[in-house]
């Protein structure tokens, strides 16, 4: 049987341009103050002594607003990883030309880590229980990227 | 089927064009913590969480889950629904089978929208591309004519065409527009949770520019940051955990037509003002409630309006009058707060319209006034033993309808 052809009926062109507004809330805009302070925030729980960075507002298991702020890191321990060695360009998916270092890093007095990058160091030699350092960008630009990545304990800041 | 009722309502602290301040799972965080501050309930006493808002319009997947423990549904069975305009009494409506079924006890329906966030032009454009297949499954010819109603200004435009029908068949007066605008954003004045509370005279909507005939700027809705949480209780959780000031849910229907937005004028299948799912929905949610004579038996009216004819319009097609006599109730004064059948006392989706919470605002609206926990100028001097509430949205064609009421049907 002859198979029959296919005819486009109707195209319609739809073109969207669509901007989000999202309002991060009053938590995540002083965390970015801090970042702009070169300090990291977090928010204790009151109930379950649990810090979060970044800071969140509710913690849903104890039924509270969490409002005590503090100061964690700079310092912190790699607690998971991954080595990203592509990237996604506009939905088609590109090779690195140098794999980037992905971790999970606890900060000194958080509960839950952070997600960030890892700089200066090769990827054969990351591993959970790492040291690393927060660096900030200077100048820094009062931005979520103020805090730049991290780098091993004990490694000159670039 | 056992009896349900509403026991508390949280509403945000307002109801405003662009909540800056708070992100969307702290905004929903505050109303579900206004509910259970207002119950005495904590978390644990939730069974069940339903969950509410628009598909699309602030751009966001899987906002349920996304919100979880902001809206302590941590650990519990947990449905969003999203079923256009009606999406806020479809979520209370979800919550209602879950406790008459007898699954549950006490369960929460949240609703809300954010819509400074999105872009719901953007949110109604996705319905623009199912509107086209099915018009080319209709054998309409996209381009030749006016279809998608935008020639008169989204929404606005396709609307235009369902007041001018309601208009047509009823014999009120594009006057009798600017009169409902005007009664409700005054109402809406002594709303501490309305949108737009300016009292507002004829002539202030007389003075707005027309969109699409007959609809002026002043007989269209605001978008709306807000959220709307709700929780139901059996008969017997009512029974133990307050003191019987409730508003019971009696009766409930919902249902749906064609879709009717003005886009189909040129095949014409169904008047967008025709609203038979209307008729359906409410003769089914009276029967439930006992309801036979509707225009004597309920004492107010929440109507889903997001154009100030709409109110007139529900009014007959839902059975509280006969088709004519709305716009006559109203020159009579008899939709006015003090009136015979106060009719949006809120001041309607028209002044307020955070659209995930808008059809669950009218239910709550009704609770409220039963309980007389209406907070503001607007509560309804007179007793409310049964109240109507409604929603209305889709494609023009999907209705749900809720009779709340001081006592139970049956106990
Ligand atoms: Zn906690």
């Amino acid at each position: 049987m002859a198979e029959k052809a296919e005819r486009s009926v109707v195209e319609v062109e739809v073109p969207l341009d669509f901007t989000y507004n999202y309002r991060v809330g009053q938590y995540l805009e002083r965390y970015i103050k801090g970042l702009g302070e070169k300090k990291i925030l977090g928010v204790r729980c009151s109930g379950c002594s649990k810090v979060t960075v970044p800071p969140r507002n509710f913690c849903g298991a104890c039924n509270r607003v969490m409002d005590e702020w503090v100061e964690v890191g700079p310092e912190g321990t790699v607690e998971n990883y991954t080595i990203g060695h592509v990237k996604v360009e506009r939905g088609a998916v590109e090779k690195l030309d140098e794999p980037r270092l992905l971790a999970m890093v606890k900060l000194e007095g958080a509960t839950v880590p952070l997600l960030a990058e890892v700089k200066g160091m090769a990827a054969s030699e990351l591993e959970n229980g790492l040291r690393v350092k927060a660096v900030f960008k200077d100048p820094v630009s009062d931005s979520l990227a103020d805090l730049s990545h991290f780098e091993p304990v004990g490694q000159e800041v670039k | 089927m056992r009896n349900v009722a509403i026991i508390g309502v949280g509403y945000t602290p307002v109801f405003v064009s662009k909540r800056k301040d708070v992100n969307i799972v702290e905004m929903i965080s505050e109303s579900v913590g206004a509910a259970l501050n207002n119950t005495g309930l904590t978390p644990d006493d939730i069974q069940a969480v339903t969950y509410g808002n628009m598909q699309t319009f602030e751009g966001v997947n899987l906002p349920h889950l996304w919100t979880s423990d902001h809206m302590r549904a941590l650990n519990k069975p947990t449905i969003r629904i999203s079923t256009g305009g009606t999406t806020g009494m479809s979520t209370l409506q979800a919550a209602y089978y879950y406790v008459a079924s007898g699954m549950y006890d006490l369960v929460m329906a949240v609703t809300w929208e954010k819509q400074s966030e999105g872009d719901s032009q953007v949110g109604l454009s996705g319905i623009v591309v199912p509107e086209a297949m099915t018009m080319v499954q209709h054998g309409m010819d996209l381009f030749s004519g006016k279809g998608m109603g935008f020639g008169g200004g989204g929404s606005t435009g396709a609307a235009s065409y369902q007041a001018m029908s309601y208009l047509h068949h009823s014999g009120a007066s594009p006057e009798h527009i600017d009169k409902m605008a005007a009664l409700e954003r005054s109402n809406a004045a002594l709303n501490p949770y309305a949108h737009l509370r300016k009292k507002t005279t004829v002539e202030d909507v007389q003075a707005t520019p027309m969109v699409a005939f007959p609809l002026r700027f002043g007989h269209t809705c605001p978008t709306s940051d807000g959220a709307t949480t709700a929780i139901v209780a059996s008969e017997e959780m009512v029974n133990k955990l307050t003191d019987g000031n409730v508003a019971w849910i009696v009766g409930l229907g919902s249902a749906t037509s064609d879709p009717c937005t003005a886009n189909f004028l040129e095949g014409q299948i169904t008047d967008p003002a025709e609203q038979m799912p209307a008729k359906i929905a409410s003769e089914k949610a009276y029967k439930m409630a006992g309801i036979e004579d509707p225009g004597r038996e309920l004492d107010m009216c929440e109507m889903y309006n997001g154009f100030a004819h709409q109110s007139l319009m529900w009014l007959e097609k839902l059975g509280v009058c006969k088709e004519g006599e709305a716009h006559k109730m109203l020159d009579a004064g008899a939709l006015n707060i003090e009136g015979e059948m106060p009719t949006n006392a809120s001041g309607g989706v028209f002044s307020t319209n955070a659209i995930g919470a808008s059809a669950m605002n009218r239910p709550t609206e009704c609770a409220l006034q039963i309980m007389r926990k209406i907070e503001g100028g607007h509560q309804i001097p007179k007793k409310i033993k049964k109240a109507l509430s409604h929603g209305w949205g889709g494609m023009f064609q999907y209705v749900t309808v809720m009779v709340l009421a001081d006592e139970p049907v049956s106990s």
